[in-house]
């Protein structure tokens, strides 16, 4: 829906402009608050991060392409693995989907100018990118973690494992539960507070609900993970005895306390997943998501439910057979939430008129890997099948079904998709629907065998295997089919790269979607709406009449909020308007506390404990100087 | 985020507060798996406390709990005073708190160092999630103080500003919760000999 702009609206437009004009340079790049700058910020983040989860993924599979593999050392493969999973959950899917799809999309799905807390949001931003060099200055030392990403202990305890590796592990998860929290605050009041005036709970677009319900998985899930780090560190540091089962403490708290993180973590990868998916159908099938509330309430349960299976995680490690059925039983359960979803997506696809372009195809993708994902998932809620393959490449193929599968073909989709509303201009298609098919058949290649050589009882985490196994062939075959799936991601990046400079320009809505960032210019102003919208359906852009009373309000300078940089708050429910706020524009402080909070797990993790309370005393003041300024306009 | 100008008196909460009650989920959150942690361990142990560290005596935590609880009430009475744009009011009160909560904080660390010096942390498991639980727990005392004297000097020197209006309702929601908790952590730290 093109917007027509006449001169007396244009003024209006100017005047917003002059109000919201970003600061220049790298320093405005630094004191940013703008949550698209800083989406834009995390999304080339961990897009980095992903290419170096990516070349670990490449040299293990380089290692294991055929027998008695020598390019990696046992000891180079413990760190390298681990890091991997490190990386994949925490320094790329949870950043990229939250961080750059949630910052840059959400105030703009909602009509609002920014986030409820854009300095805090600047803070998650510089203390994630603080977190990961943290990890990542483990490796560049040759401290990597090498304990796997679940890091079970007793082998991560000081006595078998004495370096510092397993202490960047520990801090640098502390340090990254703080973003994820901040941020994770951040959402759920941006979406409760801050959406346009007449976007009631019942009119917001799902991909809202499932950031909604990724968010307050997050922030109760993380509390288990920053704990069970801490008590890690005390044992490992200080000499406590959480988990030395001699002195009464006991190993299985550190999985008990992990997987009350970890299991609710896979939802909260994939729940934004869901969320782009959800985005994406509509406006492709050309109709309304089939079933809004059920779609919006499975999701919410979700993440709900997502708290009660963590002990499927443990089936093999001894606990009384009535908890363990349970567990199995709750697996089970969760299955009816994600059928619910499963089954709106295929009967808006078969319901509407589907253009299979590449956004969609990637959809598409998602849920067959998802649907193979799961039933995978359902084998191993059985528990006597569990226990066989338990540790076996049958989980790493599961768990690569559904995190790669199922959470990163919607974060691709949703590159594609969202690339014209960035950029202003549009991708290569053909290129596209190519990239999509190397990368779908990669996925396959790579991670289907590893269902058969686990059942033939490959072991997951061994550096090397012997050639008379029988896994030769099926390895090779993983190792070709991760070469492929890495072309189709490159292709995925050049494609993108090229269309920056070379693509056709693509105007305000080249998809004719149903939310609202589609009204704004591509990429959109700082402001992101000259006048805030009008919301009367969940699909607030294919209400033409809505539009048209918008562009009338602009010409008559209604609900511009042009006072400074403001923008509306609204009731939680019903969405009435409540205040008008003033946001800040700037703010230097966020990097600042950053790295003050870098300084502080720097001298922790070399047990300098005076200097660390310096640095704490220096984050505090930080924080009280950011607050000296009311969010001055 | 102040709210330059208010269409009519506000109807829901203000964006502050909702930060600050979504933060304290966290927190409660983690108290309530650090006291889920002390009774996991109290049931997989043989004695508890082990053999020769002797249960905790009642009456100086159980009475420093009902000191801190009290403070509430002038936390109270700062945020109405606060919302009713009465400054000197809500500094006074704020102060009194933190002179309270100070002695608090100050008495829970002579009996911290008092234990320290009947068992260490370091010998049994029991040690490690007494020290830890308490810690984490006067951790957040402290900040509360902190936050108090951050809130009085901002009131002194920047007024009772709507933003700082939602600060003194905020501070107080901190107190309310960490109060609560402090229920339970006494409660949890006293089990042995309840």
């Amino acid at each position: 829906m093109a917007t027509v702009v006449t001169p007396r609206g244009q003024e209006h437009v100017d005047r917003l402009e002059r109000i919201w004009a970003p600061r220049p340079g790298l320093l405005g790049w630094l004191t940013t608050t703008d949550h698209k700058r800083i989406g834009i910020l995390y999304f080339f983040t961990s897009l980095a991060f992903f290419g170096a989860g990516g070349v670990e993924a490449l040299l293990i599979r380089t290692q294991l392409i055929g027998p008695n593999g020598h390019l990696l050392s046992p000891q180079a493969y413990d760190e390298v693995f681990t890091m991997h999973g490190i990386t994949m959950i925490f320094l790329f899917v949870i950043p990229m989907t939250t961080g750059a799809f949630g910052n840059y999309l959400l105030p703009l799905m909602i009509g609002a100018r920014d986030m409820a807390f854009p300095r805090m949001n600047a803070l998650s931003y510089w203390v994630f990118l603080c977190s990961g060099i943290f990890m990542y200055a483990g490796l560049a030392t040759g401290h990597a973690p090498n304990a796997g990403w679940f890091d079970y202990v007793p082998l991560a305890s000081k006595t078998y494992d004495p370096g510092l590796n397993i202490d960047f592990y520990g801090f640098g998860l502390i340090f990254n539960g703080i973003a994820s929290t901040a941020a994770a605050i951040n959402f759920i009041v941006t979406i409760f507070k801050m959406r346009a005036p007449g976007m009631s709970l019942n009119r917001m677009p799902l991909f809202c609900y499932a950031f909604l319900a990724a968010a307050g998985a997050l922030l109760f899930a993380l509390p288990s993970l920053s704990l069970a780090a801490l008590f890690l560190e005390l044992d490992r540091q200080l000499g406590f005895q959480f988990f030395s089962s001699s002195r009464g403490g006991d190993a299985l708290l550190w999985q008990n306390l992990f997987w009350i993180f970890g299991h609710p973590e896979v939802y909260i990868i994939i729940l934004p997943a869901f969320g782009i998916a959800t985005s994406i159908i509509p406006t492709f099938t050309h109709r309304r998501m089939v079933m809004y509330p059920l779609v919006a309430l499975a999701e919410v349960m979700v993440a709900f439910l997502g708290f009660g299976v963590w002990a499927h995680h443990m089936f093999t490690v001894g606990l009384a057979t009535i908890t363990t059925v349970y567990f199995a039983g709750a697996s089970l359960i969760i299955v009816i939430p994600s059928a619910i979803q499963i089954f709106s997506w295929i009967a808006t696809i078969l319901t509407g008129t589907p253009e299979f372009k590449t956004p969609l195809l990637f959809i598409v993708g998602f849920i067959l890997y998802f649907i193979l994902g799961g039933l995978s998932g359902i084998t191993l809620a059985a528990i006597p099948f569990d226990q066989q393959v338990h540790d076996s490449y049958y989980v790493v193929a599961h768990f690569h079904f559904v995190i790669f599968g199922a959470a990163v073909y919607p974060i691709l989709g949703g590159m594609y998709y969202w690339f014209p509303k960035l950029t202003g201009r549009m991708y290569n298609e053909w290129w596209g629907k190519a990239s999509f098919w190397l990368t779908f058949i990669g996925t396959f290649v790579t991670f289907f065998p590893m269902h058969i050589v686990g059942i033939d009882g490959m072991p997951r985490r061994n550096y090397t295997y012997p050639a008379d196994m029988g896994w030769t062939f099926l390895n090779m075959l993983e190792s070709i089919g991760a070469y492929i799936l890495t072309a189709g991601l490159v292709m995925i990046v050049v494609n993108l790269f090229v269309s920056y400079f070379r693509g056709p320009r693509a105007g305000n809505d080249p998809w004719e979607g149903d939310t609202l960032e589609w009204t704004t210019t591509s990429p959109p102003p700082p402001y992101n709406f000259p006048v805030i919208p009008t919301v009367t359906s969940p699909y607030a852009l294919w209400d033409d009449k809505d539009r048209e009373h918008d562009n009338r309000r602009l010409e008559r300078g209604e609900g511009l909020l042009d006072a400074g940089h403001q923008t509306p708050a609204s009731t939680v429910q019903d969405a009435e308007l409540d205040e008008i706020l003033s946001m800040p524009s700037y703010s230097a402080w966020p990097p600042i506390t950053a790295l003050t909070l870098s300084g502080l797990f720097a001298m922790l993790l070399l047990g300098h404990y005076f200097i660390a309370a310096g640095f704490v005393v220096l984050g505090l003041l930080a924080l009280l100087a950011w607050h000296r300024n009311e969010a001055d306009a | 985020m102040s709210a330059t100008r208010i269409v009519r008196p506000r109807k829901s909460v203000p964006n502050g507060i909702w930060g600050m009650a979504l933060f304290l989920c966290a927190e409660v959150s983690l108290f309530g798996l650090l006291i889920g942690t002390y009774f996991y361990l109290d049931f997989i142990a043989r004695s508890w406390p082990p053999y020769g560290i002797k249960a905790p005596s009642v009456v100086l935590p159980l009475v420093a709990t009902a000191v801190l609880l009290a403070t509430l009430v002038p936390i109270r009475f700062a945020s109405r005073a606060a919302r009713a744009d009465r400054r000197g009011a809500a500094i006074t009160a704020i102060a009194i708190a933190l002179v309270i909560q100070g002695c608090y904080l100050a008495l829970q660390i002579l009996l911290f160092a008092h234990d320290l010096n009947q068992f260490s942390p370091q010998r049994s498991a029991y040690g490690s999630i007494y020290f830890t639980l308490l810690a984490v727990h006067h951790a957040h005392v402290l900040l509360g103080i902190l936050l108090d004297l951050a809130l009085i000097w901002m009131l002194a020197t920047r007024g009772l500003t709507e933003y700082w209006k939602v600060g003194v309702r905020v501070l107080a929601l901190y107190w309310y919760v960490v109060g609560g908790v402090a229920v339970f952590v006494v409660l949890t730290q006293l089990a042995p000999s309840l």
